[in-house]
């Protein structure tokens, strides 16, 4: 029992952070129509900015959320300006192929400049609390936390601002958005900027609890297209039912599948996704637009 | 008034279709013989269409039961239904627009339950002569070898009336197909439809909007409304019918 | 911009190209020969193996296209029969209870493997659209290549699977090459046949072709099955050819998009594109990586970024396109793309048209 809720509280922690980890994904996606594959690969930089942060100035790695956020929102502007634009409402298959060209290029870039030898942060928000028989560490709680407000901060900038209005409404429905004075382009590279940071911001959460190194970003993509899958396109509150139930598969799985358990997170993310494409085309929880409506290839 | 004593060719019972909470087809009754012209009028989103998908089996049915030359297709996925000799046009209009006129009535021919092993082979020179003969019938000679997606909205609708004659079928669902067509093309339409009619016995479940071609084509009409049945008779009958009369130009 | 290529069934292809086309593979035929002639320099074993390579990616790159091309179904996740040919035959030939299959055997029952394999996740994924169905591929994948890694009683694990070695870089060539002509050849006989043609339909409206009397789950797990199976055969070749299989050499995440930039480069859904597109990414890679040693994978990104925005019809595509010199097409196309993006109405969404699926047309009958 006590293992059980360990479990269920190992998968809680990780769900919170995979729902913050797969937002600017599937706003990106709900928004722009782009399935953008470099996703994890703005994770990956995002950590190694926390990692430099963290090694060369001693910055505790939550602390360069200060930095990250609007590094981060500057990469995602131009990227959108310089290359995305060319392929918002494009065929999917133009999308996919343009960013996965795009993470090949972060991804050995970052190789170039740091090699591939993992990194590790550190964290002044270590240690554990006990509860029972059950364990907490601090730097899970942390991580949860951010990822809350993170967010909600989102979910308030989409639902209460004017220019977070804009996006909604773009996404819904682009000409009726540009006929009532929405800059489309701009909305575009706002929305991509935000979501960049954002994504940047899971990297910093990320780096105090796992290696950081160039190829760590498809494993996360995967995951943010399986969430995405469940949760419906730029839904928050999907996102959070979503990152939980495959944050709570993983660590179930991990604990009662000894041994191969951890290997096999990645293919019960998989499993899922396809489980769920299959029998719920349009996602469990609703979104900003239903799937049938994301463009062919 | 076409009191003929067959077994009828199409025959749907108290057939049923929901979206959500929105009931778009209900309880509706029908029937078409063979080798008759049947027509389904109603205002805009009175489900025909919706009729049309679910006879055709891409819309699930939620109530009542269909069946097609007494067997039951309620159940059915869609190429079996085609198999049993049921072919439809389409309102939005769909032909395969990377493959030539001739390619598209070509793969159009229906493989009722042939083996795959003999489609791995170019196609019969007999289907090819069908093929051939189908595109003259249309006027469409000198298209023959362009692609579908070149052909103007009117000279796609004959292509797809050629692509649902081709596998040679016994009913022929009509969506809509004179809609954005030429005048000319139209009668060109009509008269072909009537030719299959009487010369090849086809029967017809036709969609449409101009009056005058159902009071044209048609022995009988069903006129649909908010998914109900309204009415149903002759077009004179209908078309004289109150109630149909204010559902068209409301009260 | 339209990613398909026109191309009709059945090219009048001329004499001159036939006369090309003879000469070449006499020249592939004869090639080997070579390694005998005194003094040259050229015709190596190392040469004979990059032919090797090009054959397998010539292979590759067509079975993808079956599916991917003619079908509709981007499938990023193929080089998961590749490897699962890889492993059938590694473990059949090395099986150490057993009988050690010899080496046509195991390819064989590693392509079978495949083609099964591809029957069973075909099912449930082909009918996805679009990107769920490219992505549930890649997620297969990654998810066979864990798979391989745990199951260590069978596959070695990550420690991977020696097979007997068998150096005979002239015997490889001409077994990749019998194979590359094979399933070329089957790919054109498809593209005439009427299994070809029905798949055709299916990328162009597949709602459509199931109302016009199409199986289309049997076509597509036909077509899906076809490809497994032949790539489950250069699969079983390479692993035997490199005499050893691990995990992370077999299930390497860029070959299988490697194959979507070759058949895209050459031209989607034609038969000539796969090969045009594998036999110049094979050669331009080994410029690329001779010049940029360190860079190679970054340039290489960017050429798919490339090629996916300014050559989107491939090269056999564009050689079809009688519309000015190439090169006024493709500066057309770079200007093209720089316009485009977000300003004025949308662009005509690209081949192949989707249908708006019965759902969109339903009730709203003009």
């Amino acid at each position: 029992m006590d293992q059980f809720l360990q479990a269920v509280i190992n998968g809680i922690m990780l769900g919170g952070f995979y729902a913050a980890m797969m937002l600017g994904f599937s706003v990106i996606w709900g928004v722009m129509g782009v399935i953008n594959l470099a996703h994890g690969e703005f994770i990956m930089v995002g950590a190694y900015a926390t990692w430099v942060l963290n090694k060369e100035f001693g910055w505790e790695p939550f602390y360069a959320l200060a930095v990250v956020l609007p590094l981060m929102f500057v990469v995602g502007y131009i990227i959108q300006l310089v290359l995305i634009n060319r392929i918002v409402d494009q065929p999917h298959l133009v999308s996919l192929l343009v960013t996965f060209g795009l993470a090949i290029i972060i991804a050995n870039a970052m190789k170039l400049a740091y090699s591939a030898d993992p990194r590790l942060t550190e964290t002044g928000f270590a240690g554990a609390w006990e509860l029972g028989n059950v364990t907490v560490p601090v730097t899970k709680t942390v991580i949860l936390g951010v990822a809350l407000v993170i967010m909600g901060s989102l979910w308030a900038f989409l639902h209460r601002t004017k220019t977070g209005k804009s996006i909604r409404a773009a996404a819904q429905n682009k000409q009726a958005a540009r006929i009532v004075g929405i800059d489309i382009k701009k909305i575009y590279a706002l929305t991509f900027g935000i979501c960049i940071a954002i994504t940047g911001a899971a990297g910093t959460l990320i780096s105090p609890t796992q290696a950081v190194f160039p190829f760590m970003g498809p494993p996360l993509t995967l995951r943010a297209f399986a969430i995405t899958a469940l949760a419906g396109l730029g839904s928050i509150p999907g996102a959070l039912m979503g990152g939980m139930v495959l944050g709570l598969v993983e660590s179930l799985i991990g604990i009662y599948v000894s041994g191969i358990g951890t290997n096999l997170a990645i293919v019960s993310a998989f499993v899922l996704l396809v489980v769920v494409l299959v029998t719920r085309p349009q996602g469990l929880f609703g979104g900003l637009r239903p799937m049938e409506e994301a463009q062919p290839l | 008034m076409t009191a003929i004593a067959t077994e009828p060719l199409l025959e749907g019972r108290s057939v049923t279709k929901r979206f959500g909470g929105l009931i778009a087809v209900n309880d509706v009754d029908f029937v078409v013989y063979p080798r008759e012209i049947v027509g389904l009028i109603g205002p805009n989103g009175s489900g025909k269409t919706t009729l049309f998908d679910c006879l055709s089996r891409v819309q699930p049915i939620d109530g009542g039961r269909v069946f097609f030359k007494g067997v039951e297709i309620t159940r059915l996925k869609p190429h079996r239904v085609a198999h049993l000799g049921m072919a439809r046009t389409f309102q939005v209009i769909r032909v395969y627009r990377k493959l030539t006129v001739l390619e598209n009535l070509l793969v159009s021919r229906q493989w009722r339950g042939e083996s795959l092993w003999n489609q791995l082979r170019p196609s019969h020179p007999d289907t090819e002569g069908q093929a051939r003969r189908l595109i003259e019938f249309l006027t469409l000679e000198h298209l023959t070898d362009s692609p579908a997606g070149t052909l103007s909205g009117g000279q796609r609708r004959l292509l797809e009336l050629g692509m649902a004659l081709m596998p040679d079928p016994d009913l022929i669902l009509l969506d809509e197909a004179a809609s954005g067509v030429n005048p000319t093309l139209v009668e060109t339409i009509k008269d072909r439809i009537r030719a299959l009619n009487t010369e090849q016995g086809k029967a017809f479940l036709v969609v449409e909007h101009d009056m005058r071609f159902i009071a044209d084509m048609c022995s009988r009409v069903y006129v649909l409304n908010y998914g109900e049945k309204l009415a149903e008779g002759t077009p004179q009958e209908v078309m004289a019918n109150e109630a149909v009369i204010e559902a068209y130009f409301g009260a | 911009m339209t990613v398909l290529a026109d191309v009709a069934a059945r090219p009048r292809g001329s004499t001159g190209r036939k006369i090309g086309l003879g000469l070449l593979l006499v020249f592939l035929v004869v090639l080997p020969l070579g390694t005998n002639i005194e003094g040259q320099t050229w015709v190596t074993n190392a040469r004979l193996f990059q032919f090797t390579q090009m054959f397998m990616l010539i292979t590759l790159a067509s079975n993808w296209n079956l599916t991917g091309g003619f079908t509709g179904y981007v499938d990023f996740g193929h080089a998961v029969f590749f490897g699962l040919g890889a492993y059938g035959t590694g473990i059949l030939m090395t099986q150490q209870h057993g009988i050690q299959w010899p080496f046509w055997a195991a390819v064989l029952g590693g392509a079978v493997v495949a083609a099964i394999f591809a029957v069973l996740v075909g099912f449930p994924t082909l009918r996805l659209k679009g990107p769920y169905f490219s992505i549930a591929m890649l997620g297969t994948f990654v998810a066979m290549r864990e798979i391989i890694r745990v199951t260590k009683p069978v596959t070695g694990g990550g420690v991977g699977l020696t097979l007997p070695p068998y150096l005979n870089r002239a015997l490889f060539y001409y077994l990749t090459f019998g194979l590359a002509v094979l399933v070329v050849s089957v790919m054109w006989w498809i593209r005439r046949s009427e299994f070809g043609s029905s798949l055709i339909a299916i990328r162009e409206d597949e709602v459509g072709a199931e109302m016009r009397g199409i199986d289309t789950t049997l076509h597509k797990i036909t077509a899906f099955a076809i490809a497994g199976f032949l790539s489950g055969i250069v699969g079983g070749m390479w692993a035997y050819q490199n005499t050893f299989i691990d995990p992370d050499v077999v299930f390497i995440e860029s070959r299988t998009v490697e194959l979507v930039m070759m058949t895209m480069l050459g031209g989607l859904g034609t038969v000539a594109g796969p090969v045009v597109g594998a036999a110049t990414i094979y050669w331009l890679r080994d410029v690329v990586w001779a010049a940029f040693f360190d860079w190679h994978l970054i340039v290489e990104g960017a050429l798919l970024i490339g090629i996916v925005l300014f050559v989107p019809t491939g090269i056999v595509g564009m050689l079809g396109d009688r519309s000015g010199t190439s090169l006024q097409r493709l500066w057309g196309r770079w200007l093209g793309s720089r316009d485009r993006p977000g300003a004025g109405p949308d662009p005509p969404r690209a081949a192949p048209p989707q249908p708006q699926g019965p759902q969109g047309d339903a009730g709203d009958e003009p």
